[in-house]
């Protein structure tokens, strides 16, 4: 058997496939009770073997190994690394296993037809994101229970999309607990600031995707727009911060709830525009014989965007900081596109 | 990781390692089961089946000298698999049950779900928290910290689900983009969302044809008592903008950064860069779409061509300047490029 391997070897015979060899790896850990030394992987498994020296200069292989570790990582696989008791600190003394009890669904949570469906459902409102691979593996764990989902609702359609280019290497770094470096564009400021912030959670809030995390620089909480951080986000490397308290998504929310609850716009609006409809369905007063609406609004940039589209349908009243936000939108799109601007 | 040729297209190594740490499983379960309601239920080609359990059946714990000793493998009916399609394991090894979800798989159907909650049918739903604890429980770790808020839903989202629901036709005011409010009468077929945006596809009367309409831009909702007709003939575009022979070419610079917002509206990926800027043409129904578009971008975005294009925006923002008329101008600075 031995000399076959090595035969292979030599003949260059096509590698065994990835999954293949990561099949056979999850095999061998969730095998092992002691757990297994590196060296006992390498030349052992399938997909490692065929390459493994047994003189030495394995380099190649261990780099692998590595990179396969935290391939069944991400996965949710739980690989454990034991240290030696009687050699602490010795990298080839570590041995490797997976728990069969913390690998294993729990058997209380099985899901019924009309719960899977609603799963296939959430699942597809990723169908446009990078979140999609993510739900898409998660159904394919689920399906391996044999339940068949109920019918799909159909008629239904719904869908979010991630448009900000931050998202995903925040969303990296926020499982990894690591910080996380860009630069920022606040509301009034003419040039970016860089920031160093500890990703806590990230949250949808009126469609629009925020960071909640520490800036470590102010040593405060901060919630940053992601549309307003420019160019890339660096992930920085070091030891994985804290982790925040389990609720902290919930407060981010509540905190954006509060400050939209604490801002009012009244508005007047244009009687049978699109701005009297769409705004309207948002008003929480509305004085129809005036044409005047009043609305919450958590970010007055954001809104005075929104607002700006609108033209000559809708006229803030009030809080003059929004009335002047518009206005010189408004001024600057007016200016850039009067016949002879400089395009 | 780099991409390796062995890999057929679409599954990546490690999508395919979760199919068979799910295969396994399901097939104990089963004990007996057809490749093809094997395919089906995981929603693969038959032949992905078939290779996956080529794989599991030859696979199994090296043993101390990595022999791969036959005990120490997975082991089909052989007979049955190759002579009537049908898988039955009669021996495995290290894995019987389904494998939890990882942090962010979680993560990713409980934002799902909490997006859904915003449905009218869903909203403040008890099975939903359920289902949100039992995937938590699933997990092998805290699940990632993502949340989406729950939005207060539009009420005619609830009359519009309505008609869909019971196959009947709806009547409504609605007042497109031009401005002009016209009552409708369609067959509903679909609500779609897109983030905080919902629409109804629907057969319209009027046009004969399958449209979207912004369920926000309706009013004075009616679920009609005749039926929908069949339109099964009639596919329901994917997308929410549906390109027409009609439509609007029109040349605009815009900041790099703001690029992916108008996505949907980019006539082909042709990118030139100006001064810092990108130029490109979007493909739009009419100007009055691109107006509100500008408007709504300020700053970001400059029309460059045609002229009459550029002349609609600068009225649009004219008239709304015009709204302030004794606002002191002096106050007001042009706000910083890009």
């Amino acid at each position: 058997m031995i000399a076959d391997v090595a035969s292979s070897k030599r003949s260059g015979e096509p590698r065994i496939p990835v999954e293949d060899r990561l099949f056979s790896l999850v095999l061998a850990l969730l095998a092992t009770e002691t757990g297994l030394l590196k060296s006992e992987i390498l030349s052992t498994v399938r997909g490692y073997a065929e390459r493994y020296d047994d003189r030495g200069g394995n380099a190649n292989l261990e780099r692998q190994f590595e990179r396969d570790k935290d391939e069944i990582r991400d996965l949710g696989i739980p690989l454990e690394t034991i240290e030696s008791p009687d050699r602490p600190g010795d990298n080839q003394a570590l041995r490797y296993r997976i728990p069969k009890g913390d690998y294993d669904l729990p058997v209380d949570v099985r899901f019924t037809p009309d719960e899977l469906a609603l799963l296939g459902l959430a699942a597809e409102v990723w169908r446009e994101a990078s979140l999609s691979s993510d739900s898409q593996r998660a159904l394919t764990k689920l399906r391996s229970l044999g339940i068949e989902p109920r019918e799909p609702v159909i008629g239904y359609a719904p869908r979010l999309r991630v448009r900000e280019a931050a998202f995903e290497p925040i969303r990296q770094a926020l499982d990894k607990r690591q910080r996380v470096r860009f630069r920022y564009l606040k509301p009034g400021e003419r040039e970016p600031r860089l920031r160093t912030v500890e990703p806590h959670a990230v949250v949808l809030h009126e469609g629009r995707w925020h960071l909640h995390g520490r800036d470590v620089d102010a040593g405060a909480p901060r919630t940053f727009l992601l549309s307003r951080i420019v160019g890339d986000v660096q992930s920085l490397a070091g030891r994985p911060f804290d982790p925040p308290p389990a609720d902290v998504q919930d407060r981010a929310l509540a905190d954006l709830r509060a400050l939209r609850q604490a801002n009012i716009a009244d508005l007047a609006v244009t009687a049978g525009s699109d701005a009297e409809v769409r705004l309207g369905k948002r008003a929480v007063e509305a004085d129809d014989d005036a044409g005047v609406i009043r609305l919450h609004y958590t970010d007055a940039a954001v809104f005075a965007d929104e607002l700006a589209s609108y033209g000559p349908e809708v006229r803030v009243l009030s809080p003059s900081t929004l009335r002047d936000a518009v206005r010189e939108r408004l001024a600057a799109v007016a200016a850039t596109h009067r016949p002879g601007a400089d395009r | 990781m780099s991409a390796s040729p062995r890999r057929p297209a679409g599954m990546r190594g490690p999508d395919k390692l979760v199919f068979l740490l799910a295969l396994v499983p399901y097939l104990l379960e089963q004990r007996v089961v057809d490749v093809s309601e094997a395919a089906a239920h995981f929603g693969v080609g038959e032949e992905e089946i078939r290779d996956a359990v080529r794989l599991i059946a030859t696979s199994g714990l090296p043993g101390a000298t990595g022999t791969y000793q036959p005990n120490d493998l997975f082991d089909i009916d052989w007979d049955s698999f190759e002579e009537d399609d049908v898988i039955v394991i009669v021996h495995h090894v290290a894995i019987d049950d389904a494998p939890r979800l990882s942090a962010r798989e979680a993560a990713a159907l409980i934002a799902g779900l909490q997006y859904l909650s915003a449905s009218p049918e869903n909203a403040g739903s008890a099975s939903l928290a359920a289902l949100t604890e039992k995937l938590r429980a699933g997990a092998s770790a805290a699940p990632s910290r993502l949340a989406v808020a729950e939005e207060a839903a539009d009420a005619s989202l609830a009359v519009v689900r309505r008609a869909v629901a019971s196959g009947r036709q709806l009547e409504f005011d609605y007042l497109n983009a031009r401005g002009e409010r016209r009552r409708r009468r369609v067959d509903p077929l679909r609500i779609a969302s897109l983030g905080a945006d919902w629409y109804l596809q629907a057969f319209d009367h009027l046009r004969e044809e399958v449209r979207n309409f912004r369920i926000d831009r309706m009013s004075g909702l009616e679920v009609a008592d005749e039926p929908i007709a069949d339109h099964s003939d009639r596919p329901i575009p994917e997308t929410l903008f549906q390109a027409s022979d009609t439509d609007l070419e029109v040349v605009v610079d815009v900041a790099p950064a703001t690029l992916p917002l108008l996505a949907d509206y980019l006539a082909d990926s042709t990118t030139t860069e100006v001064d810092g800027r990108l130029r490109v043409t979007l493909r739009l129904a009419h100007v009055h779409g691109l107006k509100r578009l500008v408007a709504g971008l300020p700053g970001l975005v400059t029309v460059v061509a045609p002229e009459e294009a550029r002349a609609v925006v600068a009225e649009w923002a004219e008239a709304g300047l015009a709204g302030y008329p004794d606002d002191d101008p002096g106050a007001s600075s042009a706000p910083a490029d890009g």
